[in-house]
């Protein structure tokens, strides 16, 4: 049975990125960077109605703009667009500007329909325009029922209702999605921003009809994906088949705007709930009616999948009456794709929002209650010692009985991560040359995570070598196969099959070399014995290495103007597990980053419609706002080393409570519970009832 | 962005004559190259730079009133220690605009002169009412931006920094006009956008901001404003006070609002009922509701009004150093 | 996309421009990069170009690119399209996210909302041409150690803030630098560790923005 050393010199340490000094000179080259010999520059003309039929798509003028090379039609013949920012045509040109006056060139003859909606709660009315030809906005949705609900609901001592509603959600990774595709007699090779070559390639060889072996997708560096970025996309498509025609390379990288159109989002949530207890505080009746819209559909070009509306209910707690009903209601906006632990951050928003209320008709702590019914031991203990951290005792007061004008407020919640582990089809190799020198090459992608310095320090540890002398080429789909980059399960998955690689290779070596051990001071005279011929050893994932699931809880603290309705995070606790540590401080950066998304989702984050119009309203970083320095509070973060569990992710499970740690701040604060996020100064004022009635005019 | 042609001038004859009827002048070029790279204004033919212009890039001061030029970078009037101590307002106003590297390029001039913020306006598809369209898509949409004072159908809001706090400042604008300056109060520079939905400020065509003048009349100023983030967005109430406290009492005092009207917001008897007043919550409050009196919320912004008052309020006692 | 060179564009080299302006206005026209611009805009001024591709120089990280640009090409484009720089990312191409950021002159601008044909005259500094000789500068490694990083894609605009804030004010408190820094976003939540990295590039101390622990479970 594998197991990983037990004083581990650098396996839990703190060890710098091996890909920093690219990143900080500016040598990195991402997909967006990639200036292929001869390379155009390619870009997509969207639909600019919500709903229209596409009749003609006519290219002529578009190739005659000077420097345009090649023109092509997203789709054949007559097609219908259902989102505003549908793929219409794309082109290619010399230079950006060529492919500016190329797209204004394009002449579309489209017949727009009146018939779209952009909101849910009109989607779901019964006399609402249709999305889809025939058939209902809404799905007839799930319902799961446990016990007995109402009979529970009238045993309760206290029960609250609250109708919790989060927003859809925007990726909007700081690279762009796109691709560099370039054509020779082999084949296609796509330089694409992606968190899956593997997928990337299959859709590729299925959209342009060529086999496996003709395509080869790289991502050495990619700017960010979060979840968007699995499949080959619109994008991809169409720059190879740009390319193709141009018989050049072309660089496709979408604009910021085509981001917060048609690359997917997290799914909306309104969550009605009804949650009960017993006087003692023991959950008893718990009930949801939720729905939530994944745009035109759920799997619908979500390219990877995982965009549907549902989310897990009652999460974390155990109640043992409920009844659960969702929905999803499609609306003509872009689907929806995985965001980053989806379903999870609206789950634990919803359900912890509404743990906090149901407390305060209690009469009862948040955290006392929380530690009544949580009985998972981990979130126990992370509580026990996130309070002890956060000085919740001594923070902690009664819901709005904060003085004066800017009053503080307290709020935790917790988390589960279950999807982790690691992938069993991971797979890599190592070249071992006769200097000493190695390098290991998978087929997986780092997002940005620290995947190439896990690799760097789990070969370094086991070949008694330093990290630094570790080489690390990933994201090529050249090298053995390795997952897509999400589920928090990389991590877990290239360590177990970079343990398995270094045993075998080190049995290798010290067979071929008659060195007796030949890690650390023996490896170069174990190396040398090599001769002129490298050893390569490839490797698999291996069983007993890596688990799941992973937990987590957090804890805020925030200030809130109840003059101004302005929100400030002072500080954050947060404490997780994730198995065995492998590197403290990338380890640090994915939980900062994931609360640091939570804080956007809590306070800033929102994606507007125009109801009359169908457009997004705000397509740019002015107006969908992201944190920014001056809003990142302290943050506290303690590192639960269970290095018997293995491996485990932890990107996913750091940003799942954090907007609900916020939100149960701010009711605490002010006293009144804010159920609509983002938590905007608006609707701060509009809670704490200081909002005039509207008296203008209509237009 | 459209192809044009670009000349630089070296006089304010000659940038006249480069722009023509079809042109554009350009300065720092953070709201001129927003907008073309959107197509919102009909694409100039030409842009002329107009940054070579002499005499434009200073700053004066003086003991009846500083100057301040139309090429001032925003950052060059936050980095002033002098402004800092006379007119803090001002400084903190420049502050906020934008962010460090916004500020190092955007003039005094574009600032005051920038296109709506509307995010209809901005929005390269919604043919609104500004330009040229038949509806203000904000009155019955997504209104949480805009104005809750307006004179005509549109409800974009001026948004400007700078403008409120020359309003509370009393400042003015020398435009160049027709070969002549003129002598533009804040709310004359932007009265025509409270008449005419299609105007953005009271400018013409080829007239060109040249200075702004800052009477040393008030001793005291102060600014405010309140955003979603805590830094680099737009205010969503920006507030400015200005007076003179001799022995503790205002006197002539100025109060204006940015972000709640298409001209920078003032009532002259919330202004009258503050001359000879100490400054003590009480007051500061009826000023307050002086100035929001007869604001009129939509659907969304109703809150501007509560978040201007606190605003108001903590701006003028703010006056008391 | 390689641009040709232009021409008998030797005659607008500033180097000739220079030499025709005699010494002492060498020496005049050396002390303030800026009013060499200035000079340079005096010799073109008032003459209508484009809208078709035109000479451009612009004097990157130390060396001159000689391209041939229409006026609507931006600075960032020019670097990232028609030469090879492409450490100055695009995130956004509207002025709002900072991962455009170089330096004209020593003023972090966007290099987004510049026109390449205004940056003409300055000294441009990108992201390549911070380190000398290979030796990265103490901005540069304070990211490495500090792990300021994570995909990497705001990474050298964030870096031209810092390095352009350390150069102005060496000693910055945290708010200076949150507001020196207020331009540039990042999506994957680098900021505690740009906070560390900053102090350390300032050689001072950090005031803990973030504070990480390891605790055994057992």
């Amino acid at each position: 049975m594998p197991s990983w050393p037990a004083n581990p010199k650098y396996i839990g340490q703190s060890t710098t990125r091996v890909d920093a000094a690219a990143k900080v000179t500016g040598r990195a080259h991402y997909s967006s960077d990639i200036q292929a010999d001869g390379w155009l520059y390619g870009m997509i003309l969207r639909s600019k109605w919500p709903a229209a039929k596409i009749l003609s798509v006519n290219l002529d003028k578009a190739l005659q703009v000077p420097g345009i090379k090649a023109a092509v039609t997203a789709r054949n013949g007559e097609f219908t667009v259902r989102f505003y920012g549908e793929e219409i045509a794309a082109v290619a040109g010399t230079t950006k500007q060529a492919c500016l006056d190329a797209l204004r060139a394009i002449e579309v003859k489209a017949e727009p329909s009146p018939e779209f909606v952009v909101n849910e709660n009109e989607a779901l009315k019964d006399n609402a325009p249709k999305v889809w030809e025939g058939r209902p906005n809404a799905t007839p949705g799930r319902s799961r029922e446990q016990g007995n609900v109402d009979k529970a609901f009238s045993e309760c001592a206290a029960v609250i209702e609250g109708f919790y509603t989060t927003p859809v959600q925007l990726h909007h990774p700081m690279e762009t999605h796109g691709s560099t595709a370039s054509w020779t007699d082999d084949g296609l090779t796509a330089w694409t921003s992606t968190q899956g070559i593997s997928s990337v390639r299959d859709g590729l060889t299925g959209a342009l009809k060529l086999d496996h072996s003709q395509v080869r997708v790289i991502t050495d560096f990619m700017g960010g994906g979060f979840g968007s970025k699995f499949g080959a996309g619109a994008e991809g498509v169409l720059a190879a088949r740009l390319s193709h025609e141009a018989k050049v390379p072309v660089r496709l990288m979408l604009t910021r705007f085509d981001e917060a159109l048609a690359v997917g989002n997290r799914p909306s949530s309104f969550q009605k709930i009804k949650i009960g207890a017993l006087a003692d505080g023991t959950l008893h009746a718990f009930e949801m009616n939720n729905y939530g819209t994944a745009g035109i559909g759920a799997g619908a070009d979500s390219g990877g999948g995982g965009g549907g509306a549902d989310i897990p209910a009652p999460y974390i707690y155990k109640v043992p009456n409920t009844r659960v009903k969702q929905t999803h209601v499609a609306v003509n906006a872009g689907s929806a794709r995985a965001f980053r632990a989806p379903g999870h951050p609206p789950a634990s928003y919803g359900m912890e929002s509404a743990m906090d209320d149901l407390a305060a008709k209690l009469g009862m702590d948040p955290l006392e209650f929380r530690l009544k019914n949580d009985s998972n031991e981990v979130r126990q203990r992370e509580y026990a010692i996130g309070a002890e951290k956060f000085g919740w005792k001594a923070k902690y007061r009664k819901p709005g009985s904060s003085p004066g004008v800017v009053k503080t407020g307290v709020g935790c919640a917790g988390a589960a991560w279950g999807a982790g582990g690691g992938s069993n089809s991971t797979q890599g190799e190592s070249q071992i040359n006769p200097d000493g020198s190695v390098e290991f090459r998978l087929g997986v992608q780092d997002i940005g995570t620290g995947t190439k310095t896990v690799i760097a320090v789990v070969a370094a540890e086991l070949l008694g070598l330093k990290p630094e002398q570790i080489t690390v080429k990933v994201g090529d789909t050249n090298f053995p196969p390795g997952p897509g980059s999400g589920g928090s399960t990389t991590c877990a998955s290239v360590s177990p099959t970079v343990y398995d690689i270094c045993t075998k290779a080190l049995q290798q070596l010290q067979t071929q070399s008659g060195v007796a051990d030949a890690r650390g001071d023996n490896w170069f005279a174990a190396c040398k014995k090599l001769g002129v011929t490298p050893l390569v050893v490839h490797g698999n994932w291996l069983e007993g290495l890596s688990s799941r699931p992973a937990y987590g809880v957090q804890f805020a603290e925030v200030v809130v103007d109840t003059e101004t309705g302005l929100v400030t995070v002072k500080k954050m606790v947060a404490v997780h597990d994730c198995g065995l540590l492998i590197d403290k401080l990338t380890l640090e950066s994915q939980v900062n980053g994931g609360i640091i998304m939570g804080m956007g989702y809590a306070l800033y984050e929102e994606r507007v419609m125009d109801n009359l119009s169908g457009v997004v309203l705000n397509p740019n970083f002015e107006t969908y706002k992201l944190p920014g320095l001056a809003d990142v509070p302290e943050i506290e973060v303690v590192l639960l080393n269970m290095p018997e569990r293995g491996v485990i992710g932890i990107g996913e499970p750091a940003t799942v409570p954090t907007a609900a740690a916020i939100a149960n701040a701010v009711a605490n604060a002010i006293g009144v519970r804010v159920g609509s996020l983002p938590i905007t100064p608006a609707k701060v004022l509009a809670a704490l009832g200081k909002v005039p009635p509207p008296t203008a005019s209509p237009a | 962005m459209k192809a044009f042609e670009y000349a630089t001038a070296l006089s304010t004859d000659s940038a006249r004559q480069l722009v023509t009827d079809q042109g554009m002048y350009l300065a720092g070029g953070n709201d001129l190259l927003g907008l073309l790279k959107e197509y919102l204004v009909s694409s100039p033919n030409i842009v002329v730079n107009i940054k070579s212009l002499p005499g434009l890039n200073k700053i004066e001061s003086g003991e009846k009133f500083w100057t301040i030029g139309a090429l001032v970078t925003v950052a060059q009037i936050e980095d002033n220690a002098e402004i800092k101590k006379v007119f803090p307002g001002l400084h903190d106003a420049a502050s906020e605009v934008g962010s460090q590297q916004i500020r190092n390029v955007a003039t005094v001039g574009g600032n005051l002169s920038q296109h709506s913020r509307c995010w209809y306006f901005r929005q390269r598809d919604t043919v609104c009412l500004k330009k040229n369209g038949d509806l203000c898509y904000a009155r019955d949409g997504e209104n949480r931006y805009h104005s809750l004072f307006t004179g005509n159908t549109c409800i974009s809001p001026v948004v400007s920094n700078l403008a409120t706090v020359f309003t509370a400042l009393d400042a003015a604008a020398i435009v160049l006009r027709d070969g002549k300056e003129t002598r533009v109060s804040m709310a004359e520079l932007y009265q025509k956008a409270w008449d005419n939905p299609l105007a953005h400020n009271s400018l013409n065509l080829g007239d060109l901001i040249l200075r702004v003048e800052i009477p040393t009349t008030r001793t005291s100023s102060a600014y405010l404003q309140a955003s979603d983030k805590h830094a680099f967005d737009w205010a969503l109430v920006s507030c400015a006070a200005a007076a003179d406290f001799a022995g503790g009492k205002l006197s002539q005092p100025r109060v204006a609002l940015g972000c709640i009207s298409p001209v920078p917001h003032q009532v002259q008897a919330a202004n009258d009922f503050l001359d000879g007043k100490t400054l003590d919550d009480a007051t500061v409050s009826q000023a307050a509701d002086l100035i929001l009196k007869d604001a009129q919320p939509h659907q969304h912004n109703g809150y501007k009004v509560p978040l201007a008052h606190a605003l108001i309020c903590r701006t003028l006692l703010k006056l008391k150093g | 996309m390689k641009s040709p060179e232009p021409e008998n564009f030797g005659a607008h080299s500033r180097r000739t421009f220079l030499k025709t302006l005699g010494t002492a206005a060498v020496t005049a026209a050396a002390a303030r990069a800026q009013s060499v611009a200035a000079e340079l805009e005096m010799a073109n001024a008032e003459k209508t170009v484009g809208p078709g591709a035109v000479p451009v120089t612009l004097k990157v990280n130390g060396e001159t690119l000689k391209l041939m640009l229409e006026p609507r090409v931006t600075l960032l484009d020019a670097l990232r399209n028609y030469s090879s720089l492409t450490g100055a990312k695009e995130g956004c191409d509207r002025a709002a996210c900072g991962a455009c950021t170089v330096l004209l002159d020593d003023l972090p601008i966007y290099s987004c909302q510049k026109l390449a044909i205004e940056a003409q005259g300055r000294e441009i500094t990108t992201v390549e041409g911070l380190a000398k000789n290979g030796k990265l500068t103490g901005v540069q490694q304070a990211f490495w150690d500090k792990d300021a990083l994570q995909c990497g894609y705001c990474t050298p605009g964030f870096i031209m803030s810092v390095t352009a804030l350390l150069k102005k004010n060496p000693h910055p408190t945290a708010e200076e630098v949150k507001h020196a820094c207020a331009g540039n976003l990042c999506r994957c939540g680098t900021h505690p560790h740009i906070m560390r990295a900053v102090f350390q590039a300032a050689g001072v101390a950090a005031s803990g923005l973030t504070k990480t622990e390891v605790m055994d479970y057992a």
